[in-house]
């Protein structure tokens, strides 16, 4: 049987390398084979895309121009093709990012990327917190409801859909913390830091048909 | 709800674990990787390690040590020692760091502080500073505290805050190695200065320590002894806080 293909984009946003390392575990003896996009790619060649994202929305909007894989990845996302972005690999799939200036996103689900705006808060969101399922979908079974992730993020998903939204997060304020829409999906936390639990969503993505 | 870390702290020499004040009566403790493989399935929230002897020679060790342990545990990794210059951090992050803690050369140079949170961004840039009381004051020592310098410690605090420092991990020489508590005054005398994260070092003996750490509003408890000669585990750490009310990872 052919062996599926699963993206994971370095956007040279953070270092890719410990997703790669949760992904190669979770693929040894699977129908998928990893393959590190760098550079402009055939979407219709991919079966699942990974987004790790760490730092600046701008940066990382500017890095996916500037590397050539924007265009194929908004195309590989209007053909509703499974991705996981996390970090601001999720963020980038709002309409605009409030960071600095105001930079326009992929517009695959709609929001903002705003600051926390709560002065008492300590930013930023640092340490693990609790992610409460707010719908049932395959990629969070039942036995990830209430459990720790690793979050670390100063900036938000806001004027969101309620149905865009699996998972919340209470910082202040609930924010959502998973989003999603068809195969689309964003955690807002870090999975590959994120131990068994972490490891467990990561898989789910993986094993989703 | 934000859970308060405990991390486990190890201070290396090329790949081996160490315990010794000042590189005095230096004992080996145990492997670097097997440590750190061992406290990230143990419930540690995050590891911290340090290249307390960081020499040229010795440095491609430790950075090797960096990469294996990267490998094995998947929960955050802080590495620091010895970082002087801007390709010192994006070595230690290619490496498979995830924050990279700075200390005497962000004193020497703050500059740089700015210069690693723009080019990789505020969450990996961690500020370490050690504050003794000198005086009225407390100010601020580099150079594994060895050397006292000018700088008053609330307003260095403030200082890497405004520079682009994502979180700050204080050392309180003053408590450090005494196992008596953490410096609470210490402690809450920054936390109260400024609004990024701040983790509590240097002191802890006995299990309510931890919990008075939390009480200053650090969000990091960090330890070494206690977990490495096995007088504490993790979990007892937790469940003990959870027990005062603490929100913990269980």
């Amino acid at each position: 049987m052919k062996k599926k293909i699963l993206g994971l984009i370095d956007g040279q946003s953070g270092n890719i390398g410990s997703i790669k390392k949760a992904v190669k575990d979770l693929i040894r003896e699977k129908p998928y084979q990893l393959k590190v996009i760098k550079g402009n790619f055939n979407p219709n060649r991919f079966d699942k895309i990974i987004l790790p994202g760490q730092g600046a929305f701008a940066t990382l909007m500017f890095n996916l121009k500037k590397l050539k894989i924007l265009n194929p990845l908004k195309q590989y996302l209007q053909n509703n093709k499974p991705y996981l972005g996390i970090c601001v690999g999720m963020q980038i799939l709002s309409d605009e990012g409030h960071e600095d200036q105001i930079v326009k996103g992929l517009s695959v689900i709609p929001g903002k990327i705003k600051k926390f705006s709560n002065k008492k808060l300590i930013i930023p969101h640092m340490g693990w917190n609790t992610v409460l399922i707010s719908k049932k979908d395959p990629i969070i079974k039942n036995d990830l409801n209430e459990k720790d992730f690793y979050f670390v993020h100063s900036y938000i998903y806001e004027n969101i859909k309620k149905e865009n939204i699996l998972g919340l997060t209470h910082y202040g304020k609930n924010f959502p913390s998973i989003v999603n829409k068809g195969n689309i999906y964003g955690v807002q936390f870090h999975p590959e830091k994120s131990h068994k639990n972490g490891l467990k969503l990561i898989k789910n993505f993986i094993m989703k048909s | 709800m934000l859970k308060t870390r405990i991390i486990p702290c190890l201070d290396v020499i090329e790949n081996k674990v160490v315990k010794g004040v000042n590189f005095k009566n230096i004992r080996v403790m145990g492997s670097a990787v097997d440590m750190a493989n061992y406290y990230s399935s143990a419930g540690a929230d995050e590891l911290c390690m340090l290249d307390i002897n960081a020499s040229y020679q010795k440095r491609k060790t430790f950075i090797k040590t960096v990469e294996s342990i990267a490998k094995v545990i998947n929960i955050p990794f802080t590495v620091g020692g010895g970082v002087s210059a801007l390709q010192d951090i994006t070595d230690l992050l290619n490496a498979g760091a995830d924050k990279v803690s700075i200390n005497s050369a962000a004193v020497k140079n703050p500059s740089l502080i700015r210069k690693a949170a723009l080019k990789h961004g505020s969450q990996c840039i961690v500020v370490a500073i050690d504050g003794k009381r000198h005086g009225r004051q407390m100010r601020v020592f580099v150079k594994g505290g060895r050397e006292l310098t000018k700088k008053e410690l609330v307003s260095w605090s403030k200082k890497v805050q405004s520079l682009g420092a994502g979180e700050i991990l204080l050392t309180s020489m003053d408590t450090d190695g005494v196992q008596n508590g953490f410096d609470s005054e210490m402690l809450k005398k920054v936390t109260k200065n400024v609004n990024i994260p701040v983790i509590a070092s240097g002191g802890v003996g006995e299990l309510n320590h931890f919990y008075l750490g939390h009480l200053t509003k650090a969000t990091g408890l960090l330890a070494a002894s206690v977990f490495h000669s096995g007088k504490f585990k993790i979990t007892k750490v937790k469940k003990y806080l959870s027990s005062k009310g603490v929100p913990v990872r269980l």
